[in-house]
Parts: C-alpha cells; sequence; structure tokens
C-alpha cells in the first residue's frame, strides 16, 4: 500500500500558486487592525471580574447594608475583613499580571496552552475565595442576627411586626432568610462564571489535553 | 515601532504569505474566516516581531507563530456557510498533469485531512510542509517520539475515513 501522505506532499507543494495572494498595501493595513485573540479576551473578562465585586460598594443599597453592619455590631470585623479582601485581591492580580506576561506566542503549542491555562486558574481561584468570602460574611452575618439583643431596632422595616410575632420566631425567620439567600446567590453566580469559563476555553483544554495525553 | 522595521517585516511576510495562506486553508472553512485567521496571524506575528532576532530564518519563525495563533489564540467568529468557490482553493485541479483517479484520491485525501482535530492537523501541516519530528516536535512541545506515534496514528486515522 503506498502511503496515501506521500501523494499528498508531492500535490500540496504544487498547490502554492492557487493561493491567495496580498499586497504589501493589504498586509500593511492589517498591522493597525484589532487583535481579537483568546488572551486579549482573557484579559479584559479578568480585569472585570477583579473590578465588577468593588464597584457594588459605589451601589447606594450597599451603603445601607453597611448601617445593618453596623447595627448588628459587625462594624470592626467588616472593616478588618475589608483590609484583609483587599490584600488578598491584591496579591491575586499581581500573581495574574506575572502569570499574563509569561504567555508568548513564541513557546511551543503546549508550553502556550499551559500558560493561558495557568493564568486563567489564577482568576477561577480568586473567584473561588471571593464567593467563600460571601459565604463568610453571611454566616457572620447570621450570628450577628443570633447575638443580637434588639432585633427591631436593627431591621426597622419589621418594627410593626413587633407586638404580634415573639423576638425569638423573627431571628430565626431572618437567619434562615439569610443562610437561604446566600447559599442560592452563590450557587448561581458559581454556577454562571464557571459556565462561562468553561465556553471559553472549551477548545484549549481539549487541545491541551490531547497534547499532554500524548507523553502518558 | 519606527518605519524601517515595519517595512522589513511586511516585506518578509509578503515574501513568505504562502505559510500563513496554507495554514488558513486547513483551519477555516469559507473566505471570510480565512481572512480573519490570517489577519489574527499577521498582528501576532508583527506582536512578536520585535522579539525575533534573526537566529532562525524568517520563515521558521513564522510556523510556529502561525501555528500557535490557529490551534490556540484564535476564535472563531461566527459560524459561516461553506462555499463551493472557497473548497476549490485547496481542490483546485493541476490541469497539465491531469489523472483523474488520482485526482480523485487527492480531493478525498484533503477532505479528510479537514476533518481531523487541531493538533492533528498541526502535526499533518507540518508533515507535508517537509518538516522533520525534530521541528514538529519542538514546535508543538512533544517529544520526538511522541511525534512519531501520533503521525503514525494519524496516518491510520486517515486511512480509516478514506476506507470506511
Amino acid at each position: 500500500m503506498i502511503d496515501e501522505l506521500e501523494l499528498l506532499k508531492k500535490d500540496w507543494q504544487k498547490k502554492e500558486e492557487h493561493l491567495p495572494k496580498l499586497s504589501y498595501e493589504e498586509i500593511h493595513n492589517m498591522l493597525w487592525k484589532k487583535s481579537s485573540s483568546i488572551v486579549k479576551w482573557i484579559l479584559i473578562i479578568s480585569i472585570l471580574e477583579f473590578t465588577l465585586p468593588h464597584l457594588l460598594y459605589l451601589v447606594p443599597s450597599f451603603q445601607d447594608n453597611m448601617e445593618i453592619y453596623d447595627k448588628l455590631g459587625l462594624h470592626n470585623y467588616i472593616i478588618g475583613l475589608t483590609i484583609f479582601t483587599y490584600g488578598v485581591a491584591f496579591y491575586f492580580i499581581l500573581q495574574f499580571y506575572r502569570r499574563y506576561k509569561e504567555i508568548s506566542v513564541l513557546d511551543s503549542s503546549k508550553n502556550l496552552m499551559r500558560k493561558i491555562i495557568r493564568t486563567r486558574t489564577t482568576v477561577k481561584h480568586y473567584i473561588i475565595y471571593s464567593l467563600s468570602m460571601i459565604m463568610v460574611i453571611v454566616v457572620m452575618m447570621i450570628i450577628g442576627v443570633y447575638f443580637d439583643d434588639d432585633i427591631f431596632s436593627s431591621f426597622s422595616q419589621l418594627q410593626d411586626k413587633a407586638e404580634s410575632i415573639s423576638a425569638e420566631k423573627i431571628k430565626i425567620s431572618i437567619m434562615i432568610a439569610m443562610a437561604v439567600m446566600g447559599v442560592v446567590l452563590t450557587a448561581l453566580m458559581a454556577g454562571i462564571y464557571f459556565l462561562l469559563y468553561g465556553l471559553l476555553l472549551r477548545k484549549l483544554k481539549r487541545n491541551y489535553n490531547e497534547l499532554k495525553q500524548l507523553e502518558v | 515601532m519606527n518605519k524601517k522595521l515595519e517595512h522589513q517585516f511586511v516585506t518578509e511576510l509578503e515574501n513568505n504569505q504562502n505559510i500563513v495562506h496554507k495554514v488558513c486553508t486547513l483551519y477555516t472553512n469559507d473566505r471570510d474566516s480565512h481572512k480573519d485567521l490570517f489577519q489574527e496571524i499577521t498582528i501576532q506575528l508583527w506582536k512578536a516581531y520585535p522579539k525575533f532576532r534573526g537566529e532562525s530564518k524568517f520563515s521558521t519563525w513564522m510556523y510556529r507563530v502561525a501555528l500557535n495563533t490557529a490551534i490556540t489564540l484564535y476564535r472563531k467568529s461566527k459560524k459561516r456557510i461553506q462555499t463551493q468557490d472557497y473548497e476549490s482553493v485547496i481542490f483546485k485541479i493541476t490541469a497539465d498533469e491531469y489523472d483523474p483517479l488520482e485526482e480523485q484520491q487527492l480531493q478525498l485525501m484533503y477532505k479528510a485531512v479537514k476533518q481531523l482535530g487541531d493538533i492533528e492537523k498541526a502535526l499533518v501541516f507540518l508533515y507535508l510542509e517537509d518538516k522533520d519530528y525534530r521541528e514538529i516536535a519542538e514546535t508543538l512541545g512533544i517529544t520526538e517520539v511522541n511525534a512519531r506515534v501520533k503521525m503514525n496514528r494519524i496516518k491510520n486515522k486517515l486511512r480509516t475515513i478514506l476506507n470506511p
């Protein structure tokens, strides 16, 4: 049996004359076009992921939330937590930047893919950390409610119900509502995030695994 | 970037553009995508050009950037309908030595190659370009032995596609 690829190889070399030809000007114009590479998308999406949660603090309703923390006696904890959060965010951004800088189109295909995945994993860890932080805050608030001796003044909306329902019942209801909301919200955010993340890197991961499998 | 570098780069690329066109033909299915990918490869080449020190030939260096862009960096913008006239670029009949049987076999081969995965296409492409296994292995980041093993598997796969 003759090697079909050898036959193809001979023909392949002859094909050159049928290929399109671009002029100097056409190529020159391309130099200034915007790249739409996956690395650029990763950078844009990651910057959004790092900044968006912090922009939330500028929303008025979020500032109202800060009052609740005060009333629940969590003020100092929240300040401490915020300083910690910024420290960690800064660490992740630094890590991301270092790995992003390492990505080079001149690397071998396998290395290039590995470095892109590594850069992206940094952001993934940051997201996992952020989502766990939301859970920590929810738990802190639940504990705050539990130890709150004057629940009706913390949640002013509930004032008119003070007579009909006991404080104990209200506390338990609020704690359950917070726990459910916290879990649902985190799960929803995680779901959306990992879906997007998976879609963006699906092709890359498939190709990377194909190259990696060869080494086994 | 200074004008001289720009001129040098465009001239080199103009002279070696066949390499990029061939990669585009393998990895895209219509004229617009071909142009899209060509443009992305050009941008990546230009961005990396200051790091090109002339240690290797410009064309050797191009293979790596072009393939990396096609396999890893390029994101298809839209799914388009394959147009008939585009097909003819790669399947064009070389009129002077027309052998119907051989021609038919070649056409089937090209179609089979187009059905391969991204990595497999890269190996076939470098093979068709007459690169040795050392260079194929280096470009993809695998060992030479594994490049050979993979290539044999691809040959078998092509055989199965051709003789189902």
